[in-house]
Parts: structure tokens; sequence; C-alpha cells
């Protein structure tokens, strides 16, 4: 349970903002830091919740470690091994093993395939799977461990024919089919309805202990996160500011903005209408093109000094065993 | 087991088209342009049509002009329409050295404007004799013409009675017509098959009434030498009205030149667009998917490709080289290409950012994959689209080229009718006929590909299907 | 007293595939001063009915059956002029769902309230930024924003924007459809203090629509749940929320499938299946292929609204039906 499938070290990802004529004879840059430093591991067979608002950069570090765009700094390393450069062959390989779900299945799946298409489409670009019978074959064994049985119904569907829920299964399959060990899953139920959201839960996380997968979860959703998985790291403009076991965190919260989170979710229990709801953080969130000097979250920061605004950012630093924080006053608060 | 999901495909395919009604009326027309492309050999009178469209010997029987039969529907005195006799009654005696031919058609007026002239063709050898006369419904008969032609070897006779005529109707007409109206006319301006197919009375110049019933045209041939011989008379009845479509200013068949045209249109059209299409959807996906440096090099290119007038470039290559067909489509197809490259480019860069091109990315697949199985279907009811909409310009291209008279001189296309019928002013002489075939052609053939093509626009694009 | 009473109301689309009901036989009142919540899952037909309650159904839309009262008066049976003059947006206005994307990219906010606002009373542009700013400074902005374009404000200052926009002709009722949805937590919990203090302050009615039950028991003093077109469940936040909980099995299962952030849940409930297809939807009840406690009843005949305590209606054979 403690061997590390994936480490993040000091991860960066910067986008070059286009620039006006005049920041441009003054050969001025300015970047918009989507992700800015980020650090984690994940341990093998874990469920590793990245939680934030949306512009935080979690969709980022899930494309990074996908390998879908190349980080501006930082290192990735995959079972020990540094994946931040591959070579064609060596990405090739990698891509079999980490594999991800989006948040929007329907975008997600190309709308002229037939779900046997979807299915076997990994299959193809890999070469293995052997002949087209033997493909079909796994294609069918896929979508019976995401339980869309019996699979001669559904594999000659478009994926339009499908409720939102099986079409999260479908996408589901298709990254099952490699065997992968590692999943990427971004946003994976937010746009499937409620009633459904928990079976499709459900299903990933006994595929996760069947076929001793990790998962990395990406979302703004605290309380899907608290019942999905393991450890949560919370996201503030393109850092990590806790870190930390999922009801330990949500329980115990140390940094502010994570306290601020918690305030603001709501939750379904009588008495709170006519109650004005104290959430304790102040305006809004920056720009990532503008991240505050300091620590990042000073201007929101009900607890902020002048040592925040002023003295480097704060960097994360164990709190309790396990549980990781990047604010100077926690202690007092 | 591939041969087997392609039929299903296509199966499949085919129960969604057929429930697209502009789509199956589209393949129906379709349908009905290959067959007469079959058909062809059947349907025109005319079997050389394609091969001497501008041999005006082959056309000189018809008449100039001619509004189809059946305008005869409605116009309130029926105009004779043009009728080949070529059964006659045949006697034939021979002695030493001379043959005697009798030959006798029989026709049948039954219309209110005469026709224009009897001519009567044969094919002989030697000196021959001839004399034809016409026998009336009223009992008259008339000695047209007698003529002696003298022919070194085989050859073939043709004679305008019209023209033939002229001394006979001199004589007709002293014995009927008033003589103050004769006095008065140049028996030059008379026409000689008119009045012979009028009444027999006074006024039969300047009101003619018809004289309808079964008329008799006897020929008779003497021929003398040793080999003379007369053979196969025919008669036609030169009509005022012609066939299906009428005839142009130079006598040809119009039903017969669209219907040959026909092929070459669905060849011109087909090839140029698909050829066409098929380049530019490559090319705009192509410099999609690479984007940056790659697709503004290939940007570049295209709007040299596009900045060149084609007409121009078609029209040195026609002049320079001898116009042909073929090479008419190759430029066509080079240049033809930059019509579907903007939007398909476009198109190329919105699919490059859907997420599904993204997963695969995640899967592993390689470019040659993204833009073929990805990229390029997504593109293709648009292709479709293009294509059918390219068919109907490159009819008219062809046309125009043909226009300055720089066209496939061995073909006939509907673009080349069209432009005769521009030359001849038919605009001006409202001779109808002669436009709106091969217009009102080029038109069903544009939305024959018009309608296929939105049809498979609407079943190959999900986001138009619905469940 | 009863601001709004909806007597079973239809909305039918009339698509090409077929009719869609959307609403069929919907029956509830709003009272004055209180915020009812409409909660269900996506395409149950809750915008359907925002905009049927300013009768201004989205084409091939059509209100078939039914009778709106608004302080007494049928709504429906107005013309287009009267309701324009009387109702819309002067008595009822609504906040659309993904209003604040709507914006005009291409005007300054202040143009765009402008323009809202002069279309609809006569006054000067005075007086017109005058009521501009005192909106806006209701919905807790700065009349700085006024001459901001969209794409320079954050998502929930758009949202504000939006709401102030629906304010400003005074209404007695208003609708709001999702206007918390594509919003982060923060600003989602900001909104609805905004909305709060806005009901206390105008005195206003709410019609809240969510999909969200967490967030409905924030701010809705009665929950009206709806499944497939029509009112499954309607009660005070205490009896749907309470610890007596939710009477219609559609209402349990929801409330059981709902995430807890601040309690550890081993297993979340789920309700397999999916919604009917309102083109045909189910006879008996229409929530009775998913049911788990389904009779042969339910299967035959449709359960009607009945009450099973003060102010708690219920759909359900098993409820009241003893
Ligand atoms: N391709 C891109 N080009 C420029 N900016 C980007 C790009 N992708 C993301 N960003 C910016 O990076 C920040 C983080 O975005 P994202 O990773 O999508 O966050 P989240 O997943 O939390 O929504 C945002 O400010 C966003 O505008
Ligand atoms: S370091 Fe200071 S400003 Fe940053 S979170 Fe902690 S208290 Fe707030
Ligand atoms: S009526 Fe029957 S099927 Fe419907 S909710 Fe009640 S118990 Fe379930
Ligand atoms: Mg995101």
């Amino acid at each position: 349970m403690s061997e590390v499938i994936f480490e993040v070290k000091n991860l960066q990802k910067w986008f070059p903002v286009k620039r006006s004529l005049g920041q441009l004879l003054r050969g001025q840059r300015t970047w918009v830091r989507a992700v800015d430093g980020v650090s984690f591991q994940i341990k093998k067979g874990e469920i590793f919740g990245l939680i934030g608002e949306s512009g935080c950069g979690k969709t980022t570090t899930g494309k990074l470690i996908m390998k879908l765009m190349d980080p501006t700094g930082g290192q990735m390393l995959y079972r020990g091994q540094d994946v931040t450069h591959l070579s064609p062959e060596a990405l090739q390989a990698y891509k079999r093993e980490v594999q991800m779900i989006f948040q929007d299945p329907y975008a997600s799946m190309n709308p002229r395939f037939r779900i046997r298409e979807v299915l076997t489409e990994p299959l193809v670009i890999h070469r293995l799977g052997g002949n087209e019978q033997e493909k079909l074959a796994l294609a069918a064994d896929a979508l019976t461990k995401v339980k869309l049985t019996p699979p001669s119904d559904f594999l000659d569907r478009f994926s339009h024919m499908l409720s939102g829920g099986q079409r999260q299964r479908v996408a589901t399959a298709r990254t099952l089919i490699l065997s992968p060990r590692f999943i990427v899953a971004d946003e994976p139920v937010s746009m499937v309805d409620l009633s459904t959201r928990a079976e499709l839960l459900h299903m990933m996380k006994e595929i996760q202990q069947d076929l001793d997968l990790t998962y990395l979860y990406i979302t703004h959703d605290l309380s899907t996160a608290r019942y999905f998985t393991d450890r949560i790291a919370v996201m503030y403009l393109g850092r990590i500011v806790e870190m930390g076991p999922a009801g330990e965190l949500i329980d115990h919260p140390l940094h502010p903005y994570t306290r601020a989170l918690i305030a603001a979710v709501p939750e379904p229990v009588p008495g709170r209408v006519n109650v004005i709801k104290e959430i304790p953080i102040k305006g809004e969130i920056p720009s990532a093109a503008q991240i505050p000097a300091g620590c990042r979250f000073h201007p929101r920061c009900l607890f902020a000094t002048d040592e925040c605004r002023n003295l480097p950012e704060p960097e994360l630093v164990q709190a309790e065993p396990e549980h990781l924080v990047a604010c100077r006053r926690y202690k007092e608060l | 087991m591939k041969l087997k999901d392609l039929r299903e495909t296509l199966r499949d395919f085919w129960g969604e088209f057929r429930k697209v009604r502009y789509g199956m009326v589209g393949l129906v027309m379709f349908g009905l342009f290959l067959l007469i492309v079959i058909l062809e050999p059947v349907l025109i009178p005319f079997p050389e049509t394609g091969r001497r469209w501008r041999d005006i010997t082959y056309w000189e029987d018809n008449p100039k002009n001619a509004a189809p039969v059946w305008v005869n529907w409605f116009t309130r005195k029926d105009y004779t329409p043009q009728a080949v006799l070529d059964k006659p009654e045949i006697s034939e005696r021979k002695a030493a050295n001379t043959q005697m031919v009798e030959a006798v058609f029989t026709y049948n007026y039954k219309y209110d404007l005469p026709p224009i002239d009897l001519l009567l063709r044969a094919t002989g050898k030697g000196l021959l004799n001839l004399a034809v006369h016409l026998e009336r419904p009223d009992g008259l008969s008339i000695e047209l013409t007698k003529k002696s032609i003298r022919l070194s070897g085989e050859a073939p006779v043709r004679l305008s009675l019209d023209k033939e005529a002229s001394g006979a109707v001199g004589d007709f007409l002293k014995t009927y017509e008033d003589p103050d109206v004769l006095r008065g006319v140049s028996i030059f301006t008379v026409k000689p098959v008119e009045v012979f197919f009028a009444r027999a009375e006074p006024g039969i110049l300047r009101n003619p009434v018809p004289l309808k019933g079964e008329y008799r045209i006897k020929l008779t041939c003497v021929a003398v030498g040793s080999g003379a011989f007369l053979k196969e008379p025919a008669l036609t009845v030169a009509g005022r009205v012609f066939g299906l479509m009428g005839t142009d200013a130079s006598k040809r068949d119009i039903w017969s030149g669209v219907i040959a045209g026909t092929k070459w249109a669905l060849l011109i059209g087909l090839l140029t667009s698909a050829v066409a299409v098929i380049i530019g959807v490559f090319y705009g996906v192509t410099s999609a998917y690479f984007g940056g440096a790659v697709d503004l090099v290939m940007m570049r290119i295209y709007e040299v490709f596009q900045s060149i007038p084609l007409l121009p470039v078609m029209i040195v290559v026609s002049a320079v080289f001898k116009p042909s067909i073929w090479t008419m489509i190759l430029m066509m197809c080079a240049f033809f290409w930059v019509g579907s490259v903007r939007t398909v480019r476009s198109m190329g860069l919105q699919i490059k950012e859907e997420i599904y091109v993204e997963a695969a990315h995640a899967l592993g697949a390689s470019r040659g994959r993204i833009i073929f199985k990805h990229m390029l279907p997504q593109v293709i009811p648009y292709a479709f689209a293009s294509m059918a909409l390219q068919v109907p310009v490159s009819i008219v291209y062809e046309a125009s080229v043909s226009l300055l008279g720089l066209g496939d001189a061995t073909i006939v296309t509907w673009g080349q009718i069209l432009h005769d019928a521009m030359q001849g002013g038919a605009v001006l002489q409202g001779i109808w006929w002669w436009i709106i075939p091969p217009g009102l052609f080029i038109a069903l053939m544009g939305m024959t590909f018009a309608f296929v093509g939105f049809a498979m626009d609407t079943i190959l694009n999900p986001k138009l299907r619905t469940r | 007293m009863e601001k709004l009473a909806i007597k079973n109301i239809k909305l039918h689309y009339f698509t090409s595939k077929g009719v869609i009901r959307a609403l069929d036989g919907v029956s509830f009142d709003l009272r004055a001063g209180e915020t009812l919540g409409v909660v269900g899952e996506s395409g149950c037909g809750k915008t359907t009915l925002g905009t049927a309650l300013l009768n201004m159904p989205t084409p091939p839309g059509r209100i078939v059956a039914g009778e709106i009262l608004f302080d007494g008066l049928d709504i429906l049976k107005l013309n287009e002029d009267e309701l324009r003059k009387q109702i819309r947006w002067e008595k009822i206005a609504m906040v659309f769902q993904g209003a604040m994307n709507c914006l005009t990219p291409v005007y300054t906010i202040r143009k765009q309230m402008m323009e809202t606002i002069l279309t609809h009373r006569k006054m000067t542009k005075q007086e017109a930024e005058e009521r501009i700013i005192k909106y806006l400074n209701l919905v807790g902005l700065s009349a700085d924003v006024l001459r901001r374009y969209p794409h320079e404000l954050s998502g929930g200052m758009k949202q504000r924007i939006v709401i102030a926009t629906a304010l400003f002709l005074e209404p007695q009722v208003v609708i709001c459809d999702e206007p918390t949805t594509a919003l982060d937590v923060v600003v989602q919990a900001q909104i609805i203090n905004l909305l709060k203090q806005l009901k206390e302050q105008l005195k206003l009615s709410f019609i809240f629509i969510t999909h969200d039950l967490a967030t409905e028991a924030e701010v809705a003093d009665r929950i009206m749940v709806m499944y497939a077109g029509k009112v499954v469940e309607i009660g005070t936040n205490e009896q749907i929320y309470g610890p007596q909980r939710a009477a219609h099995p559609y209402t349990q299962l929801l409330m059981a499938a709902t995430p807890r952030l601040r309690q550890k849940v081993d297993q979340l409930a789920f309700i397999p299946g999916t919604p009917p297809d309102l083109l045909a939807p189910p006879a008996g009840c229409r929530f009775h292929l998913r049911c788990p406690q389904v009779m042969e009843r339910c299967r035959q005949e449709e359960p009607p609204l009945v009450e099973v305590e003060p102010a708690h209606t219920v759909a359900c054979w098993r409820c009241g039906h003893e």
C-alpha cells in the first residue's frame, strides 16, 4: 500500500499571454501560471483527490500527467522512472498504462463511432488484442466489468443512444481495455444525474479494487471527494495548499482556504433557511496571470499578516502525520 | 469479417437514407440520368449525334429552328412535323444496261401549316434519269421535276423538291391563282411545297387552305449504262416542328444533343468534383491538424492557387493545346480543390479541439489515425455537399470555355449547346427550346447532387440526427 | 396568503417526434414572502415550469390546460400585451439558467442594463442610471462595473448583474433557474446569502429551481420535488430534510444519493435505470419502473397528490392510502 506509483515534483505549466504592442516593445512577457509548483505522491492502490475551484489548475495537472502537453518545469515520476520527457516508444508504452476518463463522456467519444469502435480503438492503436474477434471479446469483457450487460446490447450503439451514466461507463470501459495501472479521472460524475452518480462511483471503486488500480480523481466537489477518495489535495491558484487523508482533511481542515471551502458547502439538513451563512473568505479568486506575492492566498485570507504578504510563499509542511499544509499560521488558528 | 462490416454499415446507411425523402428524390433522379446514359442508343434518333454534332451534312434534312412537335397541342393551327418515309412501294424492272425503278411514297397530310420541303434521298450509280410526280388527294397530279444525273461511282443522291419544283409551281399557279395576284408576285419568292399542299383555288398564294388527305409522291428512275442503279430511296417530309425538343439554327436535333451530352455532364461533374473535393479535404484537414508553420505554408500555396483565375488559364491551355475534355477536367481539378479548403480547414481546427480527439491522443493515437479516423469522417458530409455543389460549377465552366469556341470539338456537351444558343441569338429570336432543355438538364443534375448530398449530410452528421 | 396558485398546468412540446409532456398536471401554491424550492433531475420539467409561470413557453411548447392565478388573476387569460404590461418582469421575473453567460460580449454593462430598463419604463437616462446603481448596490456591486464588459467580470459578478436586472421593475415573484449551478462553491454560497437578504429586504417571493437537494435545504421554506413532468411531493423544509424524512420513495432515494460532506457515508444510495421518456411516459406511477417499493397498483393507476399531514402532500400509493 505504501509503494508510490506516481510522483510529481515541483510541476509547472505556464501559458504565455498574448502581449500588447507596448509590452512587446518593452520586452515584457506575462504568463498564466496555471500550474505553479505542484508536488505530490500517489500511492499504489489509492484514490487521490485533487480539489479546487475552476481555474485553479487541476485539469492542467491532469493533462500534464496524461502527456497531452509538456510541462514548463518540474519532474514527473511513474513507478520510479522519470516520465517528464519520453521518447516516442517510451511514450506509447506509458500511454498503455496510464489512462484518462474525461468530464464529458459524450464529448470524449467520437460521435460517429459505435461502442465497439470506441472500445477497440485503444487495441488498434497499440496493436494488441489479436484479431477482430478477439478484440471484440475484450470489448465485451470490458463492458461486463462496467456492468453494461449483456454487452451485445451495447456494442452496436452510438454514444448518443446511451444515457449519461451509461456513457460514462463506456468511457470507463475504454480505459480498462488496455489493463492500465493508473487512471486520471477528471470530474467523471459531474455531468451525470445525481440519481446514478453514486452507482457510477461505486462501480469505479469496485473496479479499482478488483483490478488493483490507482486513481487520480480531479473534482471541484468536496462531498463526492470525501465519499470517494482516500487522500485529498486542495489546490489554489496553481499550487497545493493542503493535503491529507480525506476524512481528516475535511473534519479538521488546517488551511484557511480549505476551511472556507468546507464552510461554503451546503448540507441537506433542515433549519438553515433563515440563516445568513458565514463564509470565512474575502473577495474573489485573482487571475492566474497575476498571482499575488507572498502567500498567494493572502488577499482573501481573514488571518493574513504582514509576514504573509512579504515573506516568501509558505511551503507545504507536515502538521500531523500524513497531513500537510502550506500556511504560516495554521498552528495559531 | 471486414467485408461483412462494410456490408452492414452500408445496409444501415441505406436504412437511414431511405427515410430522407429528398434524398430519395435525388437518388431517383440520379438513377434516371444513369438510365439515360445507358439507353442513349435507343433514345436518340440520330445515332451519330456524338461524333457528327458539328457535321452540317449530317443534319441537313432537318428544318432550321423548328419548335418541338408538342407545341401543336397548344396552337390552334397544327404545324407539319418532320417525318421520314423510308418504306415506299418499289417496283423494279431490269433490261440490258438499264434499270427502271418506281418508288411510291404515301403521306397522310392532316395539318394546317404545310411542310417546308420534301427531300428525296437515294444511292445510285451511272446515268440516272429521274422524274418525280405528286398525286394529290383531289386527284391532281403534278410533275414536280424531271432531271438527269450522272454519277461516276456509287454516290448518294439528294433532291430538294422545294428547289426542283420551282418550274412546276409556276404552271400550277397559273392554272389556279387569280392572274392579278400573280402579276404582283415574283415566282422566286414562292415556296413550291407550300403551294402543293393547299387547295387548288384562287387565293392559294395569299390565303392557302390546306388540302388534307393522302398524297402520293412517285419517283421514277431510269438508270442507264452497265452497272447503273438506284437503290434505297427515302423521302423526308421536312416539317415545321421537330422531335421532342426541336432543332437549332444549324438544324441539329436538340433532344439528341442533350441526351448525348448527359454522359459528358456526369463525367465532367462527378470526376472533377470528386477529385477536387478529395484533394481539398485532405489539404484542409492536414493544414488544420499540423497547424503552425505547416499551416502557414499550406495556406500561402492555397492563396496563390485561389487568386489565379481559372477561366483565362483554361482558355490559354485550350488555345495552345488541342482542346480536349480530359485536359479540361484536369485543369478544373487542379484549381477547384481550393473551393473546399477554407471550410474544411476551419472545421478541422474545430475538430482538433474536440475532447474525443484529445482522448485519442491520450490513448496514444498516431497523427495518421487522428486525421483519418477522427477528422476526415467528420468532414465527409460537408465534402459530399461540397461535391454536389461543385458538379454544376464544373459543367458551367466547361460551358464557359465552350462558349469561346474552345470546347472539345469531338463531343457534344450541354454547355456547348447553350453556347451555340447564345451565339445563334436564341434569346432574341425566342427560340426557347434551344435554351431551356440544356439549361434545365444542368439545373436538374445540380439538384440531383444537392439532394443526395444534403441527405447524406443529415444522416452522417449525428448532431442533426435524432434518435 | 397565496401569491401564486397553479392549478393542473399542462405544458406540452409538440415536436416532430411526438408530444413531450414536459408538465403534465402540476399544481401548487406560492405564498407571499416564501421561497419555494423546485428540485428534480435534469429533464423533469423544472425550467419548463419557470417559462409556464411567465406564460412564455419556448416553441414548440404550448400550455394546453390549467390556471395560473396571480393574486387571483388568471394570467393565462391575458393577451400578450396585457401580459407584458402587467405581469412579465413587472410582477413575475425570471433569472434564466445560464443567463450570466448570455450577456452580450460587445456592450458594456451600462449599455445592457440601460437598454433593459428603458424598454420597459419611460424615464430619463439620469433616472435610469440612478435606479441601476441602486440595484447594483443592492446585489453587492459598485457602480464601477457599469463601464466594464462581461468578459472582465467573474462569474459571481455576472450572476449578480443578472439578478439586479431581474429586480429592476420591482417584481413580487422571482424565479431563479439553477442560479448557482455553474459557480464555484464559495461564490455559490455568496449568491445564496444574497438571495436570502433580498428576500428579506424587498419582501420577495422566490421560486428557486435546482437539481441539488443540499443547496435547496439552504434556501427553500418549502420544497417541491418533481419527477418526469409531475409533482411527487411538496413539504416544508423540516418535513423534507428533518429526522422524520421525506415521504415519497423518490425523494428519499434522492436524499440518500446526495453525498454528505460532514459525515462519513459508507455507501450512497442510487436509483437504478433512467428517468422515463416524456414522449411516452409509463402508465400508472411514473416512478414505478425504478421504485424499490413498487406494488401492482402502481403499475395500473396514477397516484394523486394527497395531503399526508398539514402542509405535506405526496403522490404515492404507499403514503396516505392506508
Ligand atoms: N491552453 C491554455 N491556454 C491558456 N490558458 C490556459 C489553457 N488551459 C488552461 N489555462 C488557464 O489555466 C488556468 C487553470 O485552468 P484549468 O487547468 O483548466 O483549471 P480547472 O481544471 O481547475 O478548471 C486557468 O486560468 C485557465 O484559463
Ligand atoms: S500564510 Fe497567511 S495569508 Fe497565507 S493562508 Fe496562512 S494565514 Fe492566510
Ligand atoms: S406509487 Fe408505487 S411506484 Fe410510485 S412511488 Fe409510490 S410505491 Fe413507488
Ligand atoms: Mg476543469
